[in-house]
């Protein structure tokens, strides 16, 4: 494509032709990005300085933001409830994101094949996925409802005891867990399934070869090939697992009322649950801008680590 | 042979089990959805809705301001998907394939700006529409999207990079601006990636939850997933309603998917490419 660079004009008098064709191009470029210039100059520059300003103020909307110094800092670290949802925060995740990410990686193994029905299997899978959380809360209604849902009705016919599923303590964060897993699949498993479709197949057929068997190509051809497939998936998902607020709002009861969305004695109450509560409810707007940016820092450190950690176990080709 | 065979059907063994894991709470909610009351809390708990009420589904639109959020939303989502459509493409197009000062920079600053959680955001941003006075408005919901996200500038911007040089030096020739370039060139040339984002826009609008939880106060302002939301608690006896409220909700979703199948598996490809 190089050649095409030289237009005839050009040649004649390369620099000031040059020099004109760039400026009204820098015009033209500078004309064109201009809505992302606004979106970042306001709505990520400007906020994340008036955000960290008002991490450091006492804010509550009404008046002007009163400057405390690392007071909401002090306090927040000094706070039982924000231990209680960081320690939240990081059972969802650990819970959450191996468990999606492997079974996932199960599944998209199983549709990397010519299958009648493709269609069809990927219809049901990304059923969840494209359903609000808003849906996904009647549909789990139905199983784990206290009251009348088939849960309950399963396990008294089993002759055990009936269980109070979303309002338990114990049981809130898993369940919480295995219904974002089974909403969020279908998504994960065709990331994998790009991933899977890039292996080349004379790698297996080398192997078979060899007498290798299927579970042997998977964990030692498969497994390592869609490493980077698998690296990305982990930090996507860890990064939106931190910010998972819809699913929790919604599945306990904050909808309603947002100081119950932490569930029973707080025991789904997640970071981002927090700051709502403190900065939207309570309209602590430092206090919860402080929230965030312990979030904000948490989740760079995260990733650094994660990919720090990435060299020992991606492969790349 | 055998060998692949016996893989086949593992596989074919494995997908049903976990398509029905998925389907079969969707069909149990269809099945609330037709109840009656008193068998919608009837303990033990039926399956099978006998009679089948279909009159839910006709009571829903006497729920509260229903239909006026199903225009809510569907005003959020039309909005969000031209201006994001219009903003991704416009910007991708400058960052693709025109020479401006900084403009790598500013690329990195894009790509940087993906990985700031929204939380960090979303209380400026509150200020910010408080100030505008749009507040309990549903203008912040699709204003931003007018202003290009950066997931549509990385999209638009992988497509734009793919097409030939060619094209718009032949079209420079015949004295169209980079705008024009853009407009009667580049946009027709890419419109799988343009139904790929719409796609994405659409979905992530019409199922958003937390900007109109900050954002709107008043119940007639609501969008769908929380208007439903807010039905749910307000009239006693009337959960089999709001159970085909929200499955209502889901068809319009369900109906882009089926249309656009491609472009959802596009787009969520294009989530692991980087």
């Amino acid at each position: 494509m190089g050649n095409t660079e030289l237009a005839p004009t050009e040649v004649k008098n390369p620099v000031r032709r040059r020099r004109k064709r760039l400026n009204s191009d820098g015009k033209w470029g500078l004309l064109m990005v201009a809505p992302y210039l606004v979106h970042f100059i306001v709505f990520v520059l400007g906020s994340l300085i008036a955000s960290l300003y008002f991490s450091f103020s006492e804010y509550d909307i009404l008046n002007p933001p009163k400057w405390t110094g690392l007071d909401n800092y002090t306090k927040l670290f000094n706070e039982p409830i924000f231990w209680k949802a960081l320690g939240n925060t990081l059972y969802f995740a650990v819970l959450f994101v191996p468990l999606q990410t492997i079974l996932a990686l199960i599944l998209a193994s199983a549709l990397n094949q010519k299958l009648r029905g493709l269609k069809l299997f990927r219809l049901a899978h990304f059923l969840p996925v494209i359903s609000s959380w808003t849906v996904i809360l009647y549909v789990s209604d139905a199983f784990f409802n206290t009251r009348f849902g088939l849960a309950n009705d399963f396990l008294t016919r089993m002759g055990l005891d009936p269980q109070t599923w979303l309002q338990d303590p114990q049981l809130v964060i898993p369940l919480l867990v295995l219904i974002a897993v089974w909403k969020g699949i279908g998504y994960i498993m065709v990331i994998f399934l790009a991933g899977l479709q890039n292996v080349p197949s004379d790698v297996y057929e080398a192997a078979e070869i060899d007498g290798a068997g299927t579970f042997r190509k998977f964990l030692n051809i498969t497994v390592p090939l869609i490493s980077g497939t698998t690296f990305l998936v982990v930090v996507l998902s860890t990064i939106s697992t931190f910010q998972a607020f819809e699913q929790i709002y919604v599945m306990t009861g904050g909808a309603q009322d947002a100081t119950a969305a932490g569930g029973p004695n707080n025991s789904s109450l997640v970071l981002m649950i927090y700051l709502y509560r403190e900065g939207f409810s309570f309209m602590r707007m430092g206090y919860a801008s402080a929230i965030a940016w312990v979030l904000f820092v948490l989740l760079f450190i995260l990733t650094i680590v994660q990919v720090t950690l990435q060299k020992k176990w991606v492969h790349y080709e | 042979m055998s060998h692949s065979k016996l893989r086949k059907t593992v596989s074919y063994i494995v997908m049903t089990i976990s398509s029905l894991i998925m389907l079969l709470p969707f069909l149990s909610t269809v099945f609330n959805s037709l109840k009656t009351y008193a068998q919608f809390t009837s303990i033990p708990p039926k399956w099978i809705p006998n009679p089948v009420q279909w009159s839910n589904y006709s009571e829903v639109w006497k729920l509260g301001p229903f239909s006026q959020y199903i225009s809510n939303s569907a005003i959020v989502t039309v909005l969000s998907v031209i201006g994001g459509l219009l903003s991704c493409s416009m910007v991708a197009y400058a960052f693709a394939r025109i020479e401006f000062p900084f403009r790598n920079t500013l690329f990195m600053v894009v790509l940087g700006t993906m990985m700031i959680p929204a939380v960090v955001l979303i209380i400026p941003q509150f200020v910010i529409f408080q100030n505008l006075a749009m507040l309990d408005t549903l203008t912040p919901l699709w204003l931003i999207e007018w202003l290009a996200q950066p997931f549509g500038i990385f999209l638009m911007r992988q497509a734009f990079l793919a097409i030939p040089k060619d094209y718009e030096e032949s079209a420079k020739l015949d004295g169209c601006n980079p705008f024009q370039i853009y407009w009667r060139i580049f946009i027709p040339m890419c419109k799988p990636t343009f139904a790929t984002l719409a796609v994405f826009t659409f979905m992530t609008k019409w199922n958003e939850i937390l900007s109109p939880a900050i954002f709107l106060t008043s119940k007639e302002n609501y969008t769908l997933p929380i208007g439903i939301l807010s039905l749910g608690g307000q009239y006693n006896g009337s959960e089999q309603y709001v159970v085909a409220a929200a499955l209502l909700s889901l068809i319009p979703i369900l109906l882009v998917f089926l249309f656009a199948e491609k472009y959802f598996v596009q787009g969520s490809n294009s989530a692991g490419v980087k």
